[in-house]
């Protein structure tokens, strides 16, 4: 799957280029619109998807959108904005945007809806995650572990999901935080903790094998 | 009163009632003189008036004074016949004090008050003008005592007097005039005041209407029309289009200004946060450096979060709402705030209750800005209450309207505080917190009153110093 990301800030889009390769996406990047709508609309383009940003030098990326669209290229285009106003969201959404992240975004929200819009959530995530005997189903949002059902509340499922899409990787509060509740609130870092605890008396309590552990002042990680 | 109409019209019928009442006391002291005086010459002109006749008879006759049956000296009764028909009180004297003649009024006053007036005529006051006499309980009289030196030494001295009640009568119906042609004028009068005010303002009233409409924040473009006659309203007109106009540039500074800050801001940001999220997750970091990377990436999330309510309450103060609105089940959004609240309360050593209707509450709103409202109050509540402390959260409707409450027993608000709470930045002194909590921005309960304003809503708090504080969002359900 292909995807073309125009952002001019290099760091930006360094980052989102390398990110996105690292989960399995091809990705070419430039720096700004009129570059960026020749690639996306010229002969033999091949894209599966646009990331773009608003602001750009030259061609601004409203620009870019509207051209695309009134040159019939149907892509999903990803917008990339730091405008956070409504109005501004419906404006692009207008434009023939898909969708949007507001920046400074946490790169597993952009990563979250380059899956929603590429439709291939199975490729990068797949419906069971495994831990040892722990189980948790994507699709019925179901967890066992050796087989034995486990209750949790959304939030408790929601924190365990990281962990175990991320296993083997300390995850930081903060990170565990904003994709558990949102990404543009924090309760504070403290409440992981309490769900944490609570997940261990549910998932590790007289268990042998501790499956979830705690890495002193940054985070969680869950391995066997 | 609260308008300049209601303040004119008060001045007006007051300066009205002030000059009608002295015009109305002046009139009656010199109405009621006057009518004292024209007793008085009456009064006199009949003293005079019988001195005449008996001046004339005396020298027609020569006899004035016989004898009557039991011996009595009386005026003849040609001469008493002449002075039955003069009206009030008359009496004639010998020179010897003795009554010679009583008018009618006179006699047909009782037994007391004749003597009385026979007193007054003997009295050794003598010859005097006009005096005025109040009977021991009966009447008040105007008098003049006059003396006949033409009749020949036969006449002492006439007595005439009359009762003061008429005239004090005709002073009564002055007053009473007066107090009727004072309701009969004022009250047209008034009314006519307040309604040539109101036609003098009304070009005020349909220009306030017309600002309320362009200062509601949408409409600055739009200017007051300017009438041709350069009166004190069309200047008025023309400075407040003049101020709109320089109001309107300085808030289209505003609005680029907050793009700018927005985006000058948030990239840098984004750059802070790509490379510390990249750094966080690599499997190689020493875990001393991962704790400096979480601390820094949740620097980062705050000053995210400060941001967003700057820029989200810049916005409103333009009068901006953006709101995304759509229809949402409000226990949806109460509960899953509600789990989180548990895990904060768990996490305080506080207890935490929760109470949803039983039936759908579904409200047009803006989810995610509801959402924040709920969560920023509830973490309020459970930031103020010390450990063993209590926090309930309701959900119920009430009279179309769909109200939330959210109650502590923690530490309260101190009665000065309260005002100032919805400010932003604004902090109490003796707000403290557990040490372990992290100090908010200071504008969470600022934003919390802008979303519920501005989906048409309330807020409000009471509070009490050690006993707790509880807040009350309403939200219309239409």
């Amino acid at each position: 799957m292909k995807i073309l990301v125009i952002e001019d800030d290099k760091t930006v889009g360094e980052y989102v280029r390398r990110g996105l390769d690292e989960a399995g996406y091809h990705v070419d990047l430039v720096g700004d619109g009129d570059e960026g709508l020749k690639r996306a609309s010229g002969k033999g383009a091949s894209y599966d998807m646009m990331v773009l940003d608003l602001r750009l030098p030259r061609l601004s990326g409203i620009e870019v959108l509207r051209t695309l669209r009134d040159r019939g290229v149907g892509l999903p285009v990803l917008v990339l904005t730091a405008q956070d106003s409504v109005d501004f969201k419906v404006q692009a959404l207008r434009m023939g945007a898909d969708d949007y992240v507001t920046k400074p975004f946490a790169f597993e929200e952009l990563l979250a809806r380059v899956e929603a819009l590429g439709r291939r959530p199975k490729a990068i995530a797949p419906p069971l995650l495994k831990v040892n005997g722990l189980v948790l189903d994507t699709g019925s949002r179901e967890v066992t572990r050796d087989g034995k059902r486990i209750e949790l509340t959304p939030k408790e499922y929601a924190v365990l999901e990281y962990l175990m899409r991320h296993q083997g990787r300390v995850m930081s509060r903060t990170l565990i935080t904003e994709y558990a509740w949102d990404y543009h609130f924090d309760p504070g870092t403290n409440i992981v903790d309490v769900v944490i605890t609570r997940l261990r008396k549910k998932i590790d309590h007289a268990k042998e094998l501790k499956l979830i552990h705690t890495v002193r002042g940054v985070g969680y990680v869950v391995r066997a | 009163m609260e308008s300049i109409r209601g303040r004119m019209t008060i001045w007006y019928a007051t300066a009205l009632i002030v000059s009608l009442a002295v015009f109305a006391v002046v009139l009656y002291f010199a109405r009621r003189s006057a009518t004292y005086q024209d007793l008085d010459r009456r009064i006199q002109s009949e003293a005079d008036l019988t001195a005449g006749i008996l001046a004339e008879s005396y020298h027609a006759r020569g006899l004035l004074v016989r004898k009557d049956t039991t011996g009595k000296p009386v005026l003849i009764s040609e001469v008493a016949a002449v002075l039955e028909v003069v009206p009030d009180y008359l009496l004639v004297t010998s020179r010897d004090g003795q009554l010679l003649f009583g008018s009618p009024d006179a006699r047909s006053l009782g037994f007391a008050h004749f003597e009385q007036l026979t007193a007054l005529a003997s009295s050794p006051g003598g010859l005097s003008g006009p005096k005025r006499f109040q009977m021991p309980s009966g009447p008040t009289l105007d008098y003049v005592v006059r003396s006949v030196p033409e009749a020949g030494g036969q006449i002492g001295i006439i007595l005439a007097g009359a009762d003061t009640r008429s005239a004090e009568l005709q002073v009564e119906q002055l007053v009473t005039t007066i107090v009727i042609a004072f309701l009969v004028g004022v009250v047209p009068a008034v009314l006519v005041g307040r309604w040539i005010a109101g036609q003098a303002l009304e070009p005020v009233d349909s220009m306030i209407t017309e600002i309320r409409e362009i200062t509601d924040g949408r409409s600055l473009h739009r200017r007051l029309p300017v009438p041709m006659e350069k009166d004190e309203l069309g200047r008025l007109a023309a400075t407040l289009n003049q101020m709109w106009t320089r109001l309107e540039r300085s808030f289209a500074a505003l609005r680029r200004f907050t793009a700018d800050a927005s985006h000058e801001l948030k990239t840098p940001l984004t750059v802070v946060r790509a490379g510390v999220e990249r750094a966080i997750t690599r499997p190689d970091m020493p875990p001393e450096t991962l704790a400096t990377l979480e601390e820094t990436l949740q620097e980062v999330n705050r000053m995210t979060e400060l941001l967003d309510s700057l820029l989200t309450l810049a916005r409103a103060d333009e009068g901006r709402a953006e709101l995304h609105r759509e229809p949402v089940d409000l226990r949806d959004i109460i509960e899953e705030a509600g789990e989180t609240g548990e895990l904060l309360a768990e996490h305080a050593g506080v207890g935490i209750d929760i109470k949803l209707p039983p039936d759908p509450l579904v409200v047009t709103v803006d989810r995610s800005r509801v959402r924040q409202l709920a969560l920023n109050l509830i973490e309020n509540a459970v930031k103020y209450t010390p450990r063993g402390g209590q926090v309930s959260v309701e959900l119920g409707a009430n009279d179309g309207r769909a109200v939330f409450t959210v109650a502590d027993t923690g530490i309260g608000i101190a009665a000065g505080d309260l005002p100032h709470i919805f400010d932003r930045f604004w902090r109490a002194d003796s707000a403290r917190t557990r040490t372990s909590e992290r100090a908010g921005t200071g504008l969470g309960l600022a934003i919390c009153k802008w979303i519920a304003e501005a989906h048409g809503g309330t807020i409000d708090v009471q509070s009490r110093p050690g006993r707790g504080t509880t807040f009350t969002v309403g939200l219309p359900r239409a």
